[in-house]
């Protein structure tokens, strides 16, 4: 979330989308009451009218896998009509910023962007790039006598023009792109009718004024899809030109999946991640120059190079030295994509000997699931480490499978459930809070640290005395959290938060942290001049440990705060728990003030400059400068934030500007761009492009019943999408287990329209088999007027809905949905597409 | 003394069932089997078991379908019928609101689950009626109320949809929110005056009968089991003797039959961990 959740409040109209948070936020419909009793309205769209729907003002279904284009007219409502906050989108994105004049976009290449690679299905993205300029900047530099003298230096800057649409700016190319998405499109493409669709449009561009706010929740509605990355992108774009990011009550709220997914995801357990968000090396980096290569010298980023360091301080301790690289040798460099998707590919290729779920249930949750049951069939051992016998831990006893088939060896090493363990949970709001232990766990289950720990020293035993150089990670790695009975977890929360190895000083010579001592913000690893002196597991978490005031004048570690202060009664909430970074809780929060530094509303202030006392003020931790001032110019030849003016509120971007056209980091396009799912049943119809034309495309098994096939409208006539329920988590591992939640969803069923089940002849409550390229499964049918068919490119088409935690184990059991879900991922994150593909319904 | 309610707003309401599973919790009910009928609403019906149940209804809102969650349980009635109707005083209107019942005085006879307007009283049909059958409902969680906690179901309401608070006080809450929105709300606070009033109040944007709430007039459905009672008390003698007769000659045969091993009884909350 840019926002956090108690921040709904704040909102005029909460827009969700892709997501139904009465079902699996529900806490979160407290503070999106609270707003509706202030009078603001609640937009939902979705393919089923949920039981979010159900407290919608105005409610929309669209199909699934259409949201570029729902959001795209949007975004084309707001331009046409001039809604958006100009003074926001000219001084805040990079609308005026000019684009190399050989780009050329999916509207005049038919679905494309200028670059494609038919062969490599690649992008090549040199024509997405800014135009750059030449400035003369003076710059103190030391001469040969060791003088400083001032000396002019060439430096190359993004070019900007003066008028949105001055030809070759992001804006006109924006403006162009998204004339496209008109309603009619909409109606056509998402099946929505136009006159909801404008209701939609009108209600959420009202939010363009500046004394007006409208927050965007989401959550795997829009992720899971071929295009997941472009939908998220398409709603940054959308709050964006609103003037909604930095401001209460809005924001891009990714409503996370699992209580702790945030604190998961900031430790870098994504294979693309080390731990707070730096990139993870890859065999283009060989060496720490050319890794160091990937930061940005003009934002923030400027300073990852030491987070980096700090990192490897906290890893390798004392091995970890400026003339071994500090151990750069020892992080692997990876070779391609280990997302999920692959990982099942090579392990059902053979290419994978062992596997260790901690907390995790593939053979319910992955996609194609049957696929990826017999991937685990041709391991040779697997590790489950889970409060129950999952179905991933009893794989090799699934109905159907003669367990003296298998030859892979199985562990179920039992642990601890969150409550039966003290550490820090992190909300998708980045606040984090530490928990004690509040339960006692059954006999002979473990904390994960503990079984961790002892892992890990088993290993250092094993491999003590090897003088190989491939076993130097394991043997040097500094593993110090404490002796039996337990590890101690304040230890991994203080490496986690930062300490200092010897005295940290600045440049001056001035002692700015005493060794030993909690770092309490990264903002000393910026300063520092020896910086290496500081080990950091997770640099954003900088200071969450480290003692802090409660709002009461008792002190005690950040994020064991449990103060009820509330600054500006915005529900901050700024003394309880710790959120990264620095306790920020609206990100981009610059934007809140207008470029002079004045609130753009009385009743929306956040953050402003303080012109007596020369610094910015407010209710939140300035997500900027505290002292650059709104007019300050930026320093073309600065490093990292100097390089940044006054009114760049977006300090992780090279240029500190909001993009609405993103120059480099994405593979399918640097505008979101309708494409179909890969199992669709209509022609795209914005262009003769069908599917994102970089998705990498799986044929393992292809033509065989659990293979990589894709289904087509003759045999599987039927959109389907997956869910999840309030009543059961996840796999269902913790819930179907509980005969209090088993009792309220006992069976694995399908949501049918009215219309369909009278189609096929099928009643309410019947079994009936649902099936997809990849096999069928035999479910119980609930017929309801929540689902409608729609009209989509003229044609009718029939939308099913099927909840993904049931399997064989349990109390609460029925066939698993993704044995018929598509192995297939997003252009750039590969996340399974599980939210839209194509099968048949028929009594069973 | 203070006299408590709980004020339902529908509006607010998701449907999640928190406050169905922290009622089991606090009460110690166990889940029941069940199975999946094509309707979210399970258990099918309150029951001994359940003794607070989500109903979801699909309603047809002019072409545009409506979701809706009705709480049903127990409406503690301001003069309640199941009381009137008890032929033994286990059923007991206390003066803070909740309708409790005392195990120890309850003979299974079903008066009040007849004269319930509501249909909120189940019986134990899991057990016989010897061994020791009795009626069970929400008890507004008079055990928590008298220990300073709220209860169960409103304390757990994510939503903020259950507000528990001096009945009172909440009658002015509901009117007021009626008053502000009224778009939004049917124009009736139900429960102010049905049946004479009951602690429970809801508030709805459908008419209350298409949730599921009965049609009721101000006077008290007591009147009403009062008159009935006349006639049935002698009946109830009679009843009385027959299961005391009843009664004896179980008790003789069981003389005849080898005791149980004493042990704690797998069903007995109680006994939870001795039983693992």
């Amino acid at each position: 979330m840019t926002n956090d959740w108690i921040d709904i409040k704040n909102a005029d109209v909460v827009f969700i989308i892709g997501a139904n948070p009465a079902n699996n936020h529900p806490a979160s419909f407290a503070w999106i009451n609270d707003a509706r009793n202030r009078g603001a309205k609640l937009i939902v769209v979705d393919p089923a009218f949920t039981r979010s729907a159900s407290a919608a003002d105005v409610y929309a279904p669209l199909r699934p896998g259409t949201d570029i284009v729902f959001l795209g007219g949007i975004i084309n409502y707001a331009i046409q009509n001039k809604l958006y906050n100009e003074e926001y989108v000219k001084a805040y994105t990079n609308a005026l910023t000019l684009i190399n004049p050989d780009f050329k976009g999916p509207a005049d290449l038919d679905g494309y962007f200028s670059g494609y690679n038919k062969e490599k299905r690649a992008y090549d993205n040199s024509t997405w790039k800014y135009q750059t300029e030449k400035v003369t900047v003076k710059v103190k530099e030391k001469d040969a006598s060791g003088k400083e003298v001032e000396v002019d230096k060439e430096v190359s800057v993004p070019k900007r023009a003066v008028n949105l649409d001055d030809p070759h700016t992001v804006w006109s190319h924006f403006k162009k792109h998204y004339a496209r998405y008109t309603p009619e499109m909409v109606e056509r493409v998402c099946g929505t009718p136009k006159d909801k669709f404008i209701q939609v449009a009108q209600l959420f561009c009202s939010t363009g004024a500046p004394d007006k706010s409208g927050a965007i929740l989401y959550a795997m509605g829009q992720t899971q899809h071929t295009v997941g990355s472009q939908n998220v992108r398409s709603m940054a774009i959308l709050q964006l030109v609103l003037g909604n990011i930095g401001i209460p009550g809005g924001g891009v709220n990714a409503l996370r999946g699992e209580s702790n997914v945030q604190g998961s995801t900031d430790q870098g357990v994504l294979f693309h991640l080390l731990p707070g968000y730096l990139g993870a090396p890859t065999d283009a980096n060989p060496d720490l120059k050319s890794y160091y290569a990937r930061f940005d010298t003009t934002s923030y980023w400027a300073n990852g190079p030491r987070f980096f360091v700090n990192l490897m301080k906290a890893w390798y301790g004392d091995v970890a030295k400026p003339e071994n690289d500090y151990c750069y040798n020892y992080i692997p460099k990876s070779s391609g994509n280990y997302s999920w998707i692959s990982l099942f590919q090579a392990m059902y290729a053979g290419k994978i000997k062992g596997l260790f779920c901690m907390g995790q249930n593939p053979a319910v949750s992955g996609p194609n699931a049957r696929m990826e049951r017999q991937s685990l069939a041709k391991l040779e051992w697997m590790v489950a480490m889970d409060l129950f016998e999952t179905e991933t831990a009893g794989f090799w006893k699934a109905p159907g499978v003669d367990p003296k088939t298998i030859n892979t060896e199985v562990f179920l090493l039992p642990a601890l459930d969150a409550m039966e363990k003290e550490g820090s949970i992190v909300t998708s709001g980045r606040r984090i809070q530490w928990r004690p232990r509040v339960a006692a766990g059954p006999s002979g289950a473990h904390t994960d640290i503990w079984i961790l720990d002892r892992l890990a020293k088993a290993l250092k035993a094993a491999y003590a005395g090897s003088t190989d150089a491939k076993d130097r990670p394991i043997l040097d790695l500094a593993w110090n959290y404490g002796e039996d009975p337990e590890p101690d977890v304040w230890l991994v929360a203080r490496e986690m938060n930062g300490y200092a190895l010897e005295d940290v000083k600045d440049a001056a010579g001035k002692t700015i942290l005493a060794k030993g001592a909690l770092l309490s913000s990264f903002g000393t690893i910026a300063l520092a001049a020896n910086y290496d002196a500081i080990a950091c597991g997770s640099w954003i978490y900088a200071g969450y440990f480290a003692p802090a005031d409660d709002g009461r004048g008792v002190w005690r570690p950040a994020a064991r705060r449990r103060g009820q202060k509330d600054p500006g009664n915005l529900g901050l909430y700024p003394y309880w728990g710790y959120t990264w970074p620095l306790n920020r809780h609206i990100l981009y929060n610059r934007a809140s003030a207008r470029p002079d530094g004045t609130p753009w509303a009385e009743n929306k202030k956040l953050i402003w400059w303080d012109a007596a006392k020369k610094v910015w003020t407010g209710y939140d931790v300035p997500d900027f400068v505290p002292t650059k001032a709104p007019d300050a110019k930026a320093n073309p030849a600065g490093l990292g934030l100097a390089a940044q003016s006054g009114t760049d509120p977006f300090i992780m971007k090279a240029d500190g500007k909001g993009w609405l056209f993103a120059p480099t980091g994405l593979t399918d396009g640097p505008m979101p761009e309708h494409y179909e799912p890969l199992e669709s049943p209509i022609k795209n119809a914005l262009s003769g492009c069908q599917i994102d034309p970089v998705v990498k495309l799986w044929d393992t098994e292809r033509g065989k019943s659990i293979g990589d096939n894709v289904g087509t409208t003759d045999k599987y006539p039927i959109i389907c999408t997956t869910f999840r329920l309030v009543e059961h988590w996840q796999s269902g591992t913790m819930s179907r287990t509980l005969p209090w939640l088993a009792e309220l969803q006992p069976d694995m069923f399908v949501m049918i329209g009215k219309e369909l089940a009278e189609e096929r002849g099928i009643k309410n409550g019947d079994m009936v088999q649902v099936s997809s390229a990849r096999g069928e499964i035999k479910v119980v049918a609930l017929v309801t007027s929540r689902m409608r068919p729609m009209k989509v490119d003229g044609k009718p088409v029939h939308i099913v809905r099927m909840p993904w935690h049931y399997g064989w184990q349990g109390l609460a059991t029925g066939d698993v949905a993704n044995d018929i879900t598509p192995h297939v991922g997003d252009a750039n994150t590969m996340i399974p597409e599980y939210k839209a593909f194509l099968v048949d319904v028929k009594k069973a | 003394m203070a006299k408590y309610g709980m004020l339902i707003d529908e509006t607010r309401c998701t449907g999640c069932r928190g406050c169905q599973v922290a009622c089991k919790q606090w009460n110690d009910l166990p889940g029941e089997e069940t199975h999946n009928t094509g309707s979210y609403t399970n258990p099918p019906h309150l029951s001994a078991q359940t003794w607070n149940l989500i109903e979801y209804k699909e309603i047809d809102r002019g072409g545009q379908v409506g979701f809706f969650f009705l709480k049903r349980a127990c409406m503690h009635c301001e003069h309640p019928a199941c009381v009137s109707v008890c032929p033994v005083g286990a059923l007991r209107k206390t003066p803070e609101g909740p309708v409790v019942y005392d195990d120890h005085k309850c003979i299974g006879c079903r008066y009040c689950m007849a004269a319930c307007p509501f249909g909120i009283p189940k019986f134990d049909w899991q057990k016989g009626l010897l061994e020791g059958a009795l009626i069970r409902k929400c008890t507004f969680c008079a055990d928590r109320l008298s220990n300073g906690l709220i209860p169960a179901c409103a304390k757990t309401c994510p939503s903020k949809a259950i507000t528990f608070g001096e009945r009172d006080q909440l009658i002015v809450e509901a009117e007021n929110r009626i008053r502000k929105n009224p778009d939004k709300y049917v124009n009736h606070v139900y429960g102010k005056e049905e049946a004479g009033g009951t602690s429970i109040l809801y508030l709805s944007a459908v008419p209350f009968e298409q949730l599921g709430l009965p049609k009721l007039g101000p006077a008290p459905v007591t009147t009403l089991s009062e008159q009935v009672m006349e006639y049935t008390l002698p009946f109830a003698g009679v009843w009385l003797a027959t299961l005391a007769g009843l009664a004896a000659v179980f008790k003789f045969r069981e003389r005849g039959a080898k005791q149980p091993e004493i042990g704690p009884a797998a069903d007995d909350p109680h006994n939870k961990e001795a039983s693992k």
